[in-house]
């Protein structure tokens, strides 16, 4: 077991997953109410009865701060509490949700009502929230129930003898067509949606073109990988613009491997944080992995068990380093 | 691919990148139709510069290792494989001719003698 597992409450490479859902779900259930406050009323509805019809209230400022004081205990409560902590990626998923949506729900039904009894009813969205939150708790299982494959001890990678007076270079590049394409698709949308705006036949429509750009840069990002070893460390840059660039030191690198890994193990295809650190993942097969620092970073590229070894030399550790 | 370069080798520069490249395909670790890096990522590997990568991969090119498309990037040559490693023994004839002071005419009469 490595140390970090019996270190605070949340999983590897997790800690800030957690901090920025706590933090996102907190300005959600604030900003909602008050954003729409000119909407609505002094009090406001907040429980119903069975025939559909609201029969309790609370001040708006209640409806701001209650959810908000929930949430944050739960969140305390599921990072602190060392016996929940197999279970706090599932509570703080469900829980999220379901607060999300009640206050959601809550801020929809009294929207532009004249009173808090006249609020509408929330059958449909107390529906949708309890089914979301089973969604959202049953996702987080699978995520936190991961194999984890990383428990080898570091230092036992391949290796290569490299002559003396050679000077040796890796070299590895995996493109995936399919994410190019949806990149492709999303930057035609994004661009047609513009150019639709700007001939005047709409309003030019931000909200949808500044998102759609988004998706179509990211998935570029993603669509293709090169991997670099030489004398300097490793260095991977993502995409056609070889832009971003992660580059470690060879002071930094303990030890590279190689690993088989699949987009179901680490969730999903591109740059993926996981119970199995950092994974690159454009294809299912072997990734090359290295470890900087105790973390795990991995990038599926062929040919990787030549890359590690080539690493594992210049890095110059021993072999079988604990 | 593994590229590998000769740290006391004193030839030119862009001779040393197509050296390391015409081995790397002779030992097979880039088969006739697969595409090379662009020069820019060569570059960076070997740690020189992209112009130089360029005219390396154009002597390989005259010499019928790589071909040049459009649109395709760089590519290995069909049946590369055989003639890089022939052209990587022709080479150290030369150099061997040279250490012991034999022109390249002298090595050309000497392979036409021989039978």
């Amino acid at each position: 077991m490595r140390d970090r597992d019996d270190r605070g409450g949340s999983k590897d490479g997790a800690p800030w997953g957690v901090a920025a859902w706590a933090a996102g779900i907190l300005a959600l259930l604030v900003v909602l109410p008050l954003t729409a406050r000119r909407g609505l009323r002094e009090r406001l509805a907040t429980h119903w009865g069975g025939s559909g019809e609201p029969d309790g209230s609370l001040p708006l400022w209640a409806v701001v701060v209650v959810p908000a004081v929930i949430w944050a205990v739960l969140v305390a409560g599921a990072v602190v509490w060392r016996a929940a902590r197999g279970w706090t990626t599932v509570v703080l998923a469900s829980g999220g949700v379901l607060l999300a949506g009640v206050q959601v729900s809550v801020v929809r039904a009294n929207l532009y009502a004249a009173d808090w009894r006249d609020a509408d009813s929330v059958t449909v969205g107390a529906a949708v929230t309890v089914a979301a939150s089973l969604a959202a708790a049953l996702a987080a299982t699978r995520v936190g129930h991961r194999p984890r494959v990383a428990e080898k001890p570091a230092g036992e990678g391949p290796r290569m003898d490299i002559p003396a007076g050679e000077r040796r270079v890796w070299l590895s590049r995996t493109v995936n067509p399919w994410l190019g394409l949806i990149s492709a698709v999303a930057g035609v949308a994004a661009a047609s949606v513009l150019l639709i705006g700007l001939s005047g036949l709409t309003e030019t429509m931000w909200m949808l073109i500044v998102p759609l750009a988004m998706v179509s840069l990211a998935f570029l990002t993603c669509s293709s990988v090169r991997v670099l070893v030489t004398g300097r460390g490793v260095e991977a840059a993502f995409g056609p613009l070889a832009w971003p660039v992660r580059r470690w030191a060879p002071a930094d690198i303990e030890s590279a491997r190689v690993e088989t890994r699949t987009p179901a193990q680490v969730g999903g295809w591109g740059y993926r944080l996981s119970g199995l650190g950092t994974t690159v993942m454009l294809r299912s097969g072997e990734c090359l992995v290295v470890r900087v620092k105790g973390k795990d970073f991995a990038v599926s590229v062929d040919d990787a068990e030549r890359g590690a070894a080539l690493l594992n030399s210049l890095t110059g550790m021993p072999a079988g380093r604990p | 691919m593994l590229l590998r370069l000769n740290i006391a080798d004193n030839r030119p520069l862009h001779e040393q990148v197509a050296g390391a490249i015409r081995r790397a395909i002779a030992e097979g670790e880039c088969a006739p139709g697969d595409r090379l890096p662009p020069a820019r990522e060569l570059s960076l590997a070997l740690g020189v510069n992209a112009n130089t990568v360029l005219r390396g991969l154009r002597a390989l090119r005259d010499e019928g290792l790589l071909e040049f498309r459009r649109g395709r990037g760089v590519t290995v040559a069909g049946g590369a494989a055989g003639r890089s490693a022939l052209m990587e023994r022709v080479r150290e004839l030369v150099a061997d001719g040279a250490r012991l002071g034999y022109s390249k005419g002298d090595l050309m009469e000497m392979i036409k003698e021989a039978q």
